[in-house]
This record gives C-alpha cells, sequence and structure tokens, in this order.
C-alpha cells in the first residue's frame, strides 16, 4: 500500500507539471492545447540532455540531472515560442495551433528519440541514470517506515513539481506580477489601458508554462519509468498531456489544488496496472477510469457553474488593440 | 510630432484580399515549409540524397506504382470523410476533437458484428448490421457531449478528447476479450468482409472514394442550400439571434453532433469491412485531429478540403519514402514535417487577415543614426523632415489617416474558440 501511494505521487507529478504549466498559460489568456505535443517535446530535450551529459567519462550525477533539466526546458520552451509567436503576435486561432503543436510535437519526440537519441548503447545508459540519479531519494528515507517511502523516497523531479506549484500559486495570488496577468487573462483591453504590457505578459507566461510542461515530460521517463523509453512513449505522454489539460479544470485554476488533485489522478491513472489479482481483461477496463472521472468532473463543474470556476474572460480570444 | 512615439510596426486589419491573392499567399507558405524542411531534412539524415532528391522521394513514394497511387486516393478519401464529418460540427464553433475516438467506435462497433455474425448471417445481412451498429456507435460518441453541451454548456472539446481515449480503452478490452492469449493484435477476420470490385487495391479504393465524393458533395448542399446549413451558420455568429429567430438551439447542436458523429461512424464501417478486416486501438490513425486541420486548412469549405487532404495524404505516403530513402528509421517524420506545414500554413493566415505597416520613416532614422554613429538623443525633429524628403513613404502616410478599423462581420474563421 505505501508503494501504491508512493507510485501516485511519482506518476502524479507528471501531471503537475502539465496542468500548472497550463493554468499558468490559461491565465494570460492563452488555450494551450499543445501542451501534450510540449510535453513530449520536453521529454526529448530531457533524454538528449541527459545523453550528452552521460557520453563522458565519468558523468557526474548533479551535472546530468541539471542539463536535462535545463534541456527539458530549452525544447520546450521552443515549441511553446512557435505557439506564442503564432497566437500571441499573429493572432491565429488558439485551438488549431495547440493542435498543430501536439502533432509536431509529438511526432518530432518520436522521430528524434529513435533518430538520434537512442543511438548506441543511449538506452542503456538512460536507464542507468533514470535509477541512480534522477530517483535518488533522500538519504535516510528508507529507515522513517511508511513516511519515508511515501513522502521521501522520491527523485528531484517530484519536489521540483510540488515546489514550483506552490511557487506557482503564492506568484498568482500575492505578487504584482500575479496580478497583472490575471488582468491580462480577464481583459486585455483594460490591462493595456493600465499599462500593463500585455504582449509581453503574454508571451512571458506562454515560455513559462510551455517550460513547466516540458519537465513533465522529463519526469514521466526519467522519474515513474526509471529512464526506460518504450515503443508508444509519445502516445503515453500525449494522453497525460489531454489529462492534464483536463485537470485545470477539476482544480479551478488554482496550483495549489493542482497538487492534491494531481496526486488523485496519478493514482487513477496506474489503478490498473496496481491491483492484485485482476485479470488482463478486467485491466483494460479500468484504464478508462481517469478519463471517466475527467468527463464526470467536466460534467459536474459545467453543471455547479459557479463564478470561481470559470476560466478566464478572454480566454482564447486574440488581442488586437485596434479593436477596441 | 517628434514627441509622439511612433511604433515602428503597425498592423490593421484589411477584409478586401482578393481571392487568388490569399490563395497565393497560402501556397507561398506552403513552398516555404516544404523548402525548410527538405533543407533541414537534406542536411541532417544520415544518407542524405540532397534537396531535391527529398522531392525526388517524395514524389516516388505516392505515385512510384499503381497500388500507390490507390493507395492515395484511398487514404485522401477516408481523411476527407472524416474532414467532411468535423466540418459540420465546426461550422456550429463546436470543437469536436472526438474524430478519433467516433471512427475508432464505428470500428468497432462494426467489428464487434463481424466477430459474432459473421459466418452465421448471409453476408449482405451481417454488411447491413455492419453499417447500421457502425453509423449509431459513431453517432451515440459524438451525441454524448453534444447533450452536455446543448443543456449544461460543459467544455466540449475536452470531452471529446476523453471520449477518444475511453474508445481506444473499448478497443483493447474487446480485443483481450476476444484473444485472451494473444499480443493485444487481432488477425484479420475472414467472414463478413465488404466484397471487392475488380481485382486489386484498385477494386477496394474505387467504392470508397466513390462513397467520399457522395459524401462530399451532398454535405456541401447541406451546408450551403439546406435549412439546416443555414441554421448552423446562424448558430455559430450568435446564440441570441438564433433564439431570437425561433431557432431551437440545442436541437441544432445535437442534431449536428449527431450527423457529425455518424459520418465518422461510416469512416470505421468502411475501414473494418473493406481496409482492414480487423480492429485495432490505433486504427483511426489520428484522423480526428488530421481531419480538423484539413477542415481549417480548407476554410471549411468542402472543396476545398478535398485538394487539402489529398496535399496532407501526398506528404504522409511521400514522406515514408523519404524515411526510407534518407536512412531514417522511425516513420515519425511525417508528423514532424506535416507539423512544419502546418505552423507555416497557420501563421500565413495572419497576411491574409491584417495589413502590416512599416514606419518607413522610423526605419530610416534607426539606420541613419547608426549608420552616422549618432546617439538616440539626437532631436528628432531635425533628422524627420529630412528623412521624408529623401524618401517619401506614400503609404505610410496614408496609412496612418486610416480610420481605425471596427470590428467588421466576424469571419468564419478567427472567431471559432
Amino acid at each position: 500500500m505505501d508503494m501504491f501511494f508512493a507510485s501516485a505521487i511519482e506518476f502524479g507529478v507528471i501531471f503537475l507539471f502539465g496542468c500548472v504549466g497550463e493554468i499558468l498559460t490559461e491565465k494570460s489568456g492563452h488555450l494551450n492545447l499543445g501542451i501534450p505535443g510540449i510535453m513530449c517535446v520536453g521529454a526529448a530535450g530531457g533524454c538528449f540532455g541527459a545523453k550528452l551529459c552521460l557520453a563522458a567519462e565519468n558523468p557526474s550525477g548533479v551535472l546530468t540531472v541539471f542539463v536535462a533539466i535545463l534541456f527539458a526546458m530549452l525544447f520546450a520552451c521552443a515549441l511553446g515560442g512557435i505557439y506564442g509567436v503564432l497566437t500571441v503576435s499573429l493572432r491565429c486561432n488558439q485551438n488549431v495551433t495547440g493542435l498543430a503543436c501536439t502533432i509536431f510535437g509529438v511526432g518530432f519526440t518520436s522521430f528524434f528519440l529513435n533518430n538520434v537519441v537512442l543511438k548506441g548503447d543511449a538506452s542503456a545508459k538512460l536507464s542507468r541514470a533514470g535509477l541512480r540519479y534522477f530517483n535518488a531519494g533522500i538519504p535516510g528515507a528508507d529507515k522513517l517506515g511508511w513516511f519515508g517511502t511515501v513522502f521521501l523516497d522520491h527523485g528531484i523531479l517530484v519536489y521540483l513539481a510540488v515546489v514550483i506549484a506552490i511557487l506557482a500559486a503564492l506568484l498568482l495570488r500575492y505578487t504584482k506580477t500575479g496580478l497583472n496577468l490575471r488582468a491580462v487573462g480577464e481583459d486585455p483591453a483594460a490591462a493595456d489601458a493600465v499599462g500593463i504590457k500585455v504582449n509581453a505578459y503574454k508571451y512571458a507566461f506562454v515560455l513559462i508554462g510551455a517550460a513547466v510542461a516540458g519537465l513533465g515530460g522529463l519526469s514521466y521517463i526519467m522519474g515513474y519509468m526509471n529512464g526506460i523509453v518504450d515503443a508508444t512513449v509519445d502516445q503515453t505522454i500525449q494522453g497525460i498531456g489531454w489529462l492534464s489539460i483536463a485537470l485545470v479544470i477539476f482544480t479551478m485554476w488554482k496550483p495549489g489544488l493542482a497538487i492534491p488533485g494531481s496526486i488523485l489522478f496519478g493514482a487513477l491513472y496506474i489503478l490498473s496496472t496496481k491491483i492484485a489479482g485482476i485479470s488482463f481483461v478486467q485491466a483494460r477496463l479500468l484504464e478508462l477510469i481517469p478519463y471517466a472521472v475527467t468527463i464526470v468532473v467536466l460534467i459536474v463543474t459545467s453543471i455547479a457553474g459557479r463564478r470561481e470556476t470559470q476560466p478566464p474572460a478572454s480566454l482564447g480570444l486574440p488581442y488586437f488593440r485596434e479593436d477596441r | 510630432m517628434g514627441r509622439i512615439k511612433e511604433p515602428l510596426i503597425r498592423i490593421t486589419r484589411r477584409e478586401d484580399m482578393p481571392w487568388w491573392k490569399s490563395m497565393l499567399i497560402r501556397l507561398g507558405a506552403v513552398v516555404a515549409a516544404l523548402c525548410v524542411s527538405a533543407a533541414f531534412i537534406s542536411a541532417a539524415a544520415p544518407s542524405s540524397k540532397g534537396f531535391f532528391g527529398y522531392f525526388g522521394s517524395l514524389f516516388s513514394g505516392t505515385f512510384g506504382t499503381e497500388r500507390r497511387i490507390w493507395m492515395l486516393l484511398q487514404n485522401t478519401a477516408l481523411l476527407l470523410m472524416v474532414a467532411v464529418a468535423l466540418v459540420v460540427a465546426f461550422k456550429m464553433r463546436f470543437w469536436n476533437l472526438g474524430g478519433n475516438g467516433q471512427v475508432l467506435m464505428g470500428c468497432l462497433a462494426s467489428a464487434v458484428c463481424m466477430f459474432y455474425l459473421g459466418g452465421k448471417l448471409p453476408d449482405p445481412v451481417v454488411w447491413l448490421l455492419m453499417f447500421v451498429s457502425g453509423v449509431l456507435a459513431g453517432a451515440v460518441w459524438a451525441c454524448i457531449p453534444a447533450l452536455f453541451k446543448a443543456f449544461f454548456n460543459t467544455n466540449e472539446s475536452l470531452f471529446t478528447l476523453m471520449m477518444n481515449y475511453i474508445a481506444v480503452c473499448l478497443v483493447a478490452f474487446f480485443i483481450s476479450l476476444w484473444y485472451p492469449e494473444g499480443t493485444g493484435a487481432m488477425p484479420p477476420l475472414s467472414d463478413g468482409a465488404l466484397p471487392s470490385f475488380g481485382s486489386g487495391q484498385m477494386g477496394r479504393t474505387l467504392p470508397i472514394v466513390l462513397v467520399a465524393v457522395v459524401i462530399t458533395a451532398a454535405i456541401y448542399c447541406y451546408l450551403r442550400f439546406h435549412k439546416h446549413g443555414y441554421e448552423l451558420s446562424v448558430v455559430s455568429d450568435s446564440k441570441n439571434t438564433a433564439k431570437y429567430a425561433g431557432i431551437n438551439v440545442k436541437k441544432v447542436i445535437i442534431r449536428t453532433m449527431i450527423l457529425s458523429g455518424a459520418l465518422c461512424g461510416i469512416v470505421g464501417f468502411i475501414l473494418v469491412g473493406s481496409v482492414n478486416h480487423m480492429v485495432s486501438t490505433t486504427m483511426d490513425d489520428n484522423m480526428g485531429f488530421t481531419g480538423i486541420m484539413v477542415a481549417w486548412m480548407g476554410n471549411f469549405n468542402p472543396l476545398i478540403m478535398a485538394a487539402v487532404s489529398l496535399f496532407i495524404i501526398f506528404l504522409s505516403r511521400g514522406m515514408a519514402q523519404v524515411c526510407t530513402d534518407f536512412g531514417y528509421t522511425s516513420e515519425a517524420l511525417s508528423d514532424t514535417v506535416i507539423g512544419i506545414i502546418y505552423f507555416f500554413f497557420i501563421g500565413c493566415e495572419f497576411f491574409i487577415r491584417y495589413k502590416v505597416h512599416i514606419n518607413r520613416r522610423k526605419l530610416m532614422r534607426i539606420f541613419h543614426i547608426k549608420k552616422g554613429g549618432k546617439d538616440g538623443s539626437e532631436p528628432e525633429e531635425n533628422q524627420a523632415p529630412e528623412i521624408s524628403e529623401a524618401e517619401p513613404a506614400p503609404q505610410e502616410q496614408d496609412g496612418r489617416c486610416e480610420p481605425e478599423c471596427e470590428r467588421a462581420v466576424p469571419e468564419t474563421k478567427e472567431e471559432v474558440s
């Protein structure tokens, strides 16, 4: 049971990265349906960065993790940047642009992983690095019984996710930047009128959101899968990405609530693989639980329809100053 | 004058671009995208055949043999049908991202009929049942999100997305139920397969193309001339106007989505009955997403969409050949290149819908200051007239006098959200 909760947390942070990234993007008024693709690209970039470090004679663990995180964010930012240019500057339709990002990102990841990253003995090295560097728990965690197993025996990415979620929550709630960001998302014309640089905010948070989401892909491969890159990794991350976007509605655009929400979804997602004594056929049915729960959540939030559960008012609308 | 900070680049809306000019811009974007991808691939490939070899492989992969041409037509027809199915919903600004799931459910329902009834009933009866159940399954899969959208305004794009994954899980469930010892793959069934007319690939392809042509024409007329099509465009422009005009918005949403899903179901039926004779979790081939891009790139016009889907399938089939010729092991290259084309195509819409005025005077001033090595604090009054004499900027002059562009009649595309 301890192991189940530990895995749920480990899987949940993938959702958490994606969800917080999407919240930050949506708060600037941009519905980024490219998050699944961006997460994929982040995974590809992270693996590439790790591979570069591991090619050295005596790879350093800290450096590997650092470079992997940096590359994941860089790759994700590159795709987020394309999305940003198309939707912020060129004011294209956000849904279509997002879908294009997803199609591109998923295809690119599969291509890049197979043709560039996994050449030579990289896959063995990556899985060793995944176990040793990315999943190195806090020393002494195994002496603390169930508490240690559930909360302390995780890799760095898990704690990074929680820290980023808390920082995002504080940023949105208590800082001037957060206030301005919310203003941009609610009513860009009004924000523009008081002198907030609307496009700068939009670009900044589309990029930051993409970078955070990109870490989600990295934490799937390096964190949850222990560095093992299987053939369907792009499809799996794509599914996780869509769930993360849905999770944003579930958490009512609050990064703080996203922490328990993603762990819950992590538990639901891994349920089918962790329950003992069910047949292969029943496991197939259990796999649809997270999606079914998401649908129920969507329905419930839409029926309840309270004011706090509404998306930013100008979500999905391009802002053109001369339209005023 | 000098005190006012003028922006270097100013953007205004435009409504007046002739259609041939906008087509030229789009064509230019696609050509540019192809050249960019060709340059990248021929530079980075393990066994490159050069920039022009790329295009050679692209064409030989699509038109190299007779079978390839028929495959091209078949896939185009299937993609076009999905895109046409989705366009019905998009006309209403209903973001049906569930094309994959609806196709897959059509596949699954047809396959269930085939599995349980094939060989036990006469073939024509099985075909009829396959068709009916496939269409019904697709329609139901689209109807569920539509009901909730109509009554509770539930977010339809995420709802339909989740329905995709539920469809995938159901297909996986049935396959593992039927073949518990298998590897999750299903062998092709022999009973109940649709007959092929004539021999080879041609016999399979021709009926599919025929169905696609009929459906496309029918939907074109439905959207263009039928009362329902008119109601759709009213609902998409303004729900309140529609209500005021006595249109039952809920009914329109549900009816349209049922039509959209049913058409996807037909595609599923064809995929199982005629093409594959079995079902797998990836049989939708992501046509739901590609169909959205086709619908959008084709400007929601079924006739242009036919050309766009031909182009997309041409690329994806040609790219498979490029992969083998250039020494790549992964087929995913086609998605990457098609993604690049999407980006260029989406980006070029901007230049069709907006006019970019570059403040030539300011541009000149920037260069002038740089050339002269003077600092930026130079009084601007001295600089400005000098430049404007040297370089009259007529476009910029009359551009500034233009009235602010009011939000005109929304175009079909850009206001969809």
